[in-house]
This record gives C-alpha cells, sequence and structure tokens, in this order.
C-alpha cells in the first residue's frame, strides 16, 4: 500500500481537543529541548501503540463466559481504537493469511471465527500490555475518548452524506491514532530528561498539547502503514486537518475533519461551537446546508450517551 | 432579503439535462441563472451515478478481461481487493469531468449559483446558499433538472453499512465475499455484474421473470446467461418477505417462497426517487405524483405551464444521455424553437456486464405497430473481431418492417455494444434500407462487421 505523503507540512488539528483540562507553566527553553527529544526518538524508535489494559481484562472476562457471542467481542474491541488497530494488523498478518484484506471488525469476526479473533485480541493486548503511561492515564482515556466519540459522529456524518459508515467510522476512529502512541514517547523523553536534571513531574499541558499537535499525523501515518490500514483510512489520517491538501479521499478526510470538531465539542463543550459551524471550511467542503447541520447537532446526545457506555 | 433579481430562464440543477437546458437557452440569447445545490456541477451523473460506477465497471471489465488471458500472461487476479483501489482513478475523472462542465457553464455566460431552490411563486425562486444567506429570482421560463436519489422503501432498513443503497456502495471500504441485489432494472443489473465479475458471489433478487424488461429478451438472456457464468444468481418473481442483519455479520433477505437468502452485504436498487423535496412545489402551483414524480407532457412542460421539468426527476427511463435530450428540446419549446427529430432515435446504454445497447424499435414493438417484423442476427463469435478479441457472447440483432427493407431498430449485447450501436442510430436517422449494410463496405477486423451478417441474414428472410 501506498501512502500519499502531503504536498505541504500538515497543519496542526482544527480540533480543539486537549488531552488534559488543568494547565501548568512551561519552561520555552525545556519545551524546546523535548521537543527535540521527542523529535530524536521519533526519528529512530520504533512507534508501539499502547492499549487501554481493562480491555483485555474484559476481553479475558468476556471469553471466560460460556454463553459470549461474536457480536459482544466485535462490540468490546469497538471501543478501543487502539486494540481494534491491532486486531486488524495481526487478522491480516501472514499467520492468518486472509483471502481478502480485512480491515473492519465485523468482518474480521466473520470471517477469521470469534475464538481466533478472541485470540488475536489477547496476542494483541500481551504484547502491548506492558505499554503503560504512567502519569497520563487521564489524558490517555481523553484522547481515547475523542477517538471514539469522532468515529460516532462520522458515522452519523456519513448516513447523511449517503456514504458508508463502516469506511466513516474506522477514519474517524482512527483519525488521530498517532497521538496516544506519541503521549508515551513524549512520557519517556521527560523521563530521561527528569534523570538528567534530577527533576520530576508531568509533561506540562501546554507542551503535551504542542507536541500531540505537531507531530501526531505522522505517528498516525507510521501507524497506518504498518497495520496496512485500508487507503481512506490512511487519508483521513493524513489529511483530516488539510482535506483541501487530499488528491484522493478528500471527502472522507473531510468526514474525519467535521467528525473531529463534533468530538471536541463533545470533550469540551464552547456556546461559540453553534454559531460557529457554518462558517467552518469543512461545512461547505461537505455541502452541509443549516438544516443538514441541525439534524448533525441533534444526534450529540446520542452519540454521548454511546460514548458513555462504551467508555472503559 | 434584497428584492428578486429577474432573468429570462432559470435552471435548477446542473446534472446532464439541467446543463444541456441552460446552454439551449443561452445560445437562443436568453440571460439564463443556473443554481445548483452541491459545490461541483454535474449532479449525480458525474458525482454518485455514471460517472463512478463506470469507472468501477471499468476495472472489473479489465478484471474479467486478466481472468480469461491469466494463462497467457502468467498472473492470476489477486484473490480480494481493496474497493477503494478499483476506484483509484475516480478522483480525478470526476473532478476532470466537472472542471470540464464548469468551464462550458461559465464559457457560455451561464449565471452560475451554489445553494438550495425553492419556490416562492409561480415564477419567483428563492435560494439558500450553505451559509443560510438567502436571494430570489423571478424568471419567464423555470426548468426543474433536480435529479434523483436512490428509494429507500420503508420496509427495509438501509444503515449504509451492511445494507447500501447505490451511493453508499461506491464508498465501501472492501470487496464483500457475498452481495445480494434487491431489483432488477438498469442500476441493480449493472451493480450486479460489475461484483459478479469481480469474484463476488452475487444474487439478484426480483419480482419480474427476468431483470431489465423493458429490453429486447433475446439480449437479457445473453446478459443472465453472463452473469451465471461468472457465478451470479438471478431469482425472479419473488416479493421481498423481510430483510434483516443478524447482528454480526450476515444480512438475511427473506423471500416470498419463504426461502432464505444470506449474505454479507446488500444492495437496495429498487429505484429511484425524485429530488422534490427541497423545491415547495405548492407554491408553483405543483405536485409530486403518486409515484413522487414531476408529471410533464411531450414537451417537458408541467402543469405550470412556465415550469419545465427534465431529467430524473420526471421518471423513467432515468439515463444520462435522455436527460441531456429532455433539457435541450424542453429549452428548444419554451423558447419557441422547433425541437427537432423524434426521441425513437435516442439510443438506450446499459453498462452491464456484457454492456447492452438499443435503439428504435424493439422485434415486440415492431410486431405491434406494423403487424410483422423480420430479424436479422449477428452472433459476435462470427465475426473475426470478436474472435480475435475474446467477445464471443455478443449479438446483434436488426429489426425490420415486414418486407426486411426498413430499418426499425438495432440491438446489441455485448463489449462495445454502447459505443456500437450509434452505427445503426445513424443509419435510423438518415432512413437507410436494411440493405446499405450489405452494399457497403466495413472495416475489417471490426465489431461493426456484425451489421453487415446481421443484414445478410436478414436479406436472406425475406
Amino acid at each position: 500500500m501506498s501512502t500519499q505523503e502531503p504536498a505541504a507540512p500538515l497543519a496542526g488539528p482544527r480540533s480543539q481537543e486537549n488531552p488534559s483540562p488543568s494547565s501548568t507553566h512551561a519552561d520555552p527553553g525545556e519545551r524546546d529541548v523535548l521537543r527535540r527529544r521527542v523529535a530524536e526518538r521519533l526519528g529512530t524508535g520504533t512507534i508501539v501503540l499502547p492499549l487501554l489494559p481493562q480491555v483485555a481484562n474484559q476481553v479475558l472476562a468476556l471469553t471466560s463466559q460460556p454463553t459470549v457471542d461474536a457480536l459482544q467481542l466485535s462490540n468490546l474491541i469497538h471501543r478501543d481504537p487502539a486494540l481494534a488497530g491491532q486486531v486488524l494488523r495481526i487478522a491480516n498478518s501472514p499467520a492468518y493469511m486472509p483471502s481478502m484484506p480485512i480491515v473492519s471488525l465485523q468482518q474480521a469476526v466473520a470471517r477469521l471465527g470469534m475464538e481466533t479473533v478472541t485470540e488475536i485480541v489477547l496476542a494483541a493486548s500481551l504484547q502491548s500490555g506492558t505499554f503503560k503511561v504512567p502519569g497520563y492515564e487521564g489524558p490517555l482515556k481523553r484522547l481515547w475518548r475523542h477517538g471514539l466519540a469522532s468515529g460516532l459522529f462520522a458515522k452519523e456524518i456519513a448516513r447523511l452524506l449517503r456514504s458508508n459508515v463502516e469506511s466513516a467510522f474506522l477514519c474517524g476512529l482512527l483519525h488521530a491514532v498517532g497521538k496516544p502512541a506519541l503521549l508515551q514517547v513524549v512520557a519517556d523523553a521527560q523521563r530521561d530528561r527528569h534523570r538528567e536534571r534530577g527533576t520530576v513531574g508531568p509533561v506540562p499541558d501546554e507542551v503535551l498539547h504542542q507536541l500531540l499537535a505537531e507531530f501526531h499525523t505522522g505517528v498516525g501515518l507510521r501507524i497506518a502503514t504498518s497495520w496496512a490500514l485500508p487507503q481512506p483510512v490512511v487519508n483521513a489520517i493524513a489529511f483530516y486537518a488539510a482535506f483541501e491538501a487530499a488528491a484522493a479521499n478528500r471527502r472522507e478526510a473531510a468526514v474525519a475533519c467535521l467528525a473531529d470538531l463534533f468530538a471536541s465539542d463533545f470533550d469540551q463543550p464552547r456556546p461559540s461551537f453553534e454559531p460557529d459551524l457554518a462558517s467552518q471550511p469543512v461545512v461547505g467542503e461537505l455541502n452541509l446546508y443549516p438544516q443538514d447541520l441541525a439534524q448533525l447537532l441533534a444526534k450529540r446526545a446520542t452519540v454521548a450517551r454511546t460514548v458513555e457506555s462504551m467508555t472503559l | 432579503m434584497t428584492a428578486a433579481r429577474r432573468c429570462d430562464v432559470l435552471v435548477i440543477g446542473s446534472g446532464p439535462a439541467g446543463q444541456k437546458a441552460a446552454i439551449q437557452a443561452v445560445k437562443a440569447g436568453r440571460t439564463v441563472v443556473l443554481i445548483e445545490h452541491e459545490r461541483a456541477v454535474g449532479g449525480a451523473c458525474v458525482h454518485r451515478g455514471t460517472i463512478p460506477s463506470k469507472t468501477l465497471r471499468e476495472s472489473a471489465a479489465q478484471a474479467t478481461r486478466l481472468a480469461r488471458d491469466a494463462a497467457i500472461w502468467g498472473v492470476p487476479p489477486r484473490a480480494g481487493i481493496e474497493v477503494s483501489s478499483l476506484m483509484a482513478r475516480l478522483d480525478q475523472v470526476v473532478s476532470a469531468h466537472a472542471h470540464y462542465m464548469g468551464r462550458q457553464i461559465d464559457r457560455n455566460g451561464i449565471e452560475r449559483h451554489h445553494g438550495r431552490a425553492r419556490f416562492l411563486s409561480p415564477d419567483t425562486i428563492e435560494m439558500i446558499t450553505v451559509a443560510g444567506a438567502r436571494s430570489s429570482f423571478t424568471a419567464d421560463v423555470i426548468v426543474v433538472a433536480t435529479g434523483s436519489r436512490p428509494r429507500n422503501p420503508p420496509e427495509i432498513p438501509i444503515d449504509h453499512e451492511n445494507v447500501l443503497d447505490s451511493d453508499s456502495i461506491l464508498s465501501m471500504l472492501y470487496l464483500p465475499a457475498s452481495l445480494t441485489v434487491l431489483g432488477g432494472g438498469v442500476i441493480a443489473s449493472e451493480y450486479a455484474s460489475i461484483f459478479a465479475a469481480l469474484g463476488v458471489k452475487v444474487t439478484m433478487i426480483d419480482r419480474a421473470d427476468r431483470p431489465l424488461k423493458f429490453m429486447d429478451g433475446e439480449l437479457v438472456a445473453k446478459f443472465v446467461e453472463a452473469f451465471h457464468r461468472a457465478g451470479g444468481t438471478y431469482i425472479g418473481e419473488q416479493a421481498i418477505g423481510g430483510v434483516t442483519f443478524d447482528g454480526v455479520s450476515k444480512v438475511l433477505t427473506t423471500l416470498s417462497d419463504g426461502r432464505v437468502v444470506s449474505s454479507d452485504k446488500m444492495l437496495v436498487a429498487l429505484g429511484r426517487a425524485a429530488n422534490v423535496d427541497d423545491l415547495n412545489l405548492g407554491a408553483a402551483g405543483l405536485a409530486a405524483n403518486a409515484r413522487g414524480l414531476l408529471a410533464v407532457d411531450e414537451h417537458c412542460r408541467t402543469a405550470n405551464p412556465r415550469v419545465y421539468a427534465v431529467g430524473d426527476v420526471v421518471g423513467p427511463p432515468s439515463l444520462a444521455a435522455t436527460a441531456m435530450e429532455q433539457g435541450r428540446r424542453a429549452a428548444r419549446h419554451a423558447l419557441g424553437l422547433g425541437e427537432g427529430a423524434g426521441s425513437e432515435t435516442i439510443p438506450i446504454g446499459i453498462y452491464t456486464i456484457p454492456e447492452m445497447a438499443s435503439v428504435g424499435l424493439s422485434e415486440d414493438e415492431a410486431k405491434k405497430r406494423l403487424g410483422s417484423a423480420l430479424v436479422g442476427r449477428a452472433r459476435f463469435d462470427e465475426v473475426a473481431r470478436g474472435q480475435i478479441s475474446g467477445i464471443t457472447d455478443g449479438l446483434l440483432k436488426l429489426v425490420a418492417d415486414g418486407t426486411g427493407k426498413k430499418l426499425l431498430g438495432v440491438h446489441i449485447v455485448g463489449e462495445g455494444a454502447t459505443e456500437l450501436v450509434h452505427v445503426g442510430q445513424m443509419a435510423l436517422l438518415g432512413q437507410m434500407d436494411v440493405d446499405t449494410f450489405v452494399e457497403n463496405i466495413f472495416n475489417f477486423p471490426t465489431l461493426a462487421e456484425a451489421y453487415r451478417v446481421a443484414a445478410l441474414d436478414l436479406v436472406q428472410k425475406r
């Protein structure tokens, strides 16, 4: 699979999504050092996507029940974008030799069977189980919630546009998949820095937000390539923040962009969200008229309920 | 909102029908305003229908050729493939076509607006933009060319995830292992044959005993034969008892005889619904008919004499070529210009695999109108080019009057049919005898030679 590189450096995400609501002041010099360290790590290191450990526990608990069915398992995997991505990657690996690319969880469960998918889920969980981000559990959880909300909003947008919602969900769910992986990289860089200076403490929120915004697309694309994600999802990751630059799958990128905006408002509601929405370039791009936006806005409560029910 | 602006002709919709109506009117020296609710011009034809599906069809046809020639090249086709890779050229094709159409509209001096239009009165249209701004126009002539969208029967749970329509099927991520297609019309037949050619196990279900009832039965039989050879199944004379998703992976379709068909995905292609909901037709003294369409006379004029309707919004045949001609003729009639030749010479092209095309009278129609008819046939395997190109499952039929002299219709099934039919169309327009095909020379080897073979067959039956 070829990954189309953006013509120009990607702008940061349009979303106001912030990994942490609290804020501490950042030392500009330290911020630059940390930024350089993160860039160095990304230049040389291998990115491993962290999983929510609870999911692995849930899978174990679920599969130990005699009455468990494939739908329950699929739903459980859907709660965690990182796990979903890992399942897809492993399901497509030579070990399982699928007759055709497996690009959705539903397809994975249908094609491979529940037992095999369970094995994959557990294997993925074990491989990534040691990959936690101590001190950053809150931001990580908020990032997953944002991804999940984006996926659910993307489905609603796609349905309104009469586009395939399965594709849209994956685009929304994974559009910022680089952020959780990057969180670990930033935390590691900060830990090393602390070791050198004999200091302690988490990365200031402002710095963390800047680093995630600056680097997550590149990390997301690496993950997408290594997982052999479908091209529309790859392009949604690459171009959701700059859909105008997408030479292919521009609509998927725009859907992910708008889903990201809706999910950001879900994370941190702003009074100006609704009044400002119609003037967003992505609304024009998707040709959404005022009554279309009203339909989408009316879905927010449903999405919120679903996110709450699916959040671990 | 400011006072309504005036123009001679206002066209709503920039698909094939609207575009031709606008261009015809502006060429007649009238001021023309064109309102399109999508960002780009071209309508569903360019963005969701004809061009995207034909791009997918081209990939499927290539897959068919590759599979046929796999032994020659030693490269068997891949078992599974992403839909997006089959549509790789789509964005460029659509963008180029929309750009070309936009330039044509602009070059002709048509005033183009992006917004949703609705009637405020019999001669006034209000337009609302994406940003919510409103403006209005009055016009002597209003042409409604708002097109159509897939019809969603309320009893079928279209979720665009497992149960798809002809819009959402184009954005599927991957080829399903199996697909149920509901419907037996053009869209159903085209997609059924395309996905079958791509290796998907396709089951087509319809009330009719065969698909494409309006086409020549012999052509359709050839199509169904090819569809079955590609692994497809046609189940006719069945009503749909119910459609459900099993919650995990399968769409289950219960037929009226009790059978249950299971598939990974379903395509619902049970007709199209006219885009009239936003038009506020009542303000123009109009209403959609029982089928949800705008009723028109032979000049495409509605019950409001200043309002014309063309293209999908007036119903079948819902073909781009026909829509273009409707647009042109409606504008000419509205402006008091002659409408030109009759509609019997408009060809029908169906992009199934293999293609089907038709122009003029069918055998049945000819017999009904004239009491008798003679038919000449040429099978593509009788033509050298058919053998060379491996297109041996084609058939060309010439329909003539009872004397076997006067050409009345041409019907073709086989790759290249939609191009080949134009030879017959020109012969019909020129009112040529069947003998013209016998007395004149065709390039050799070509598929067009089938015209001569069919004409010879017909001459022998006189």
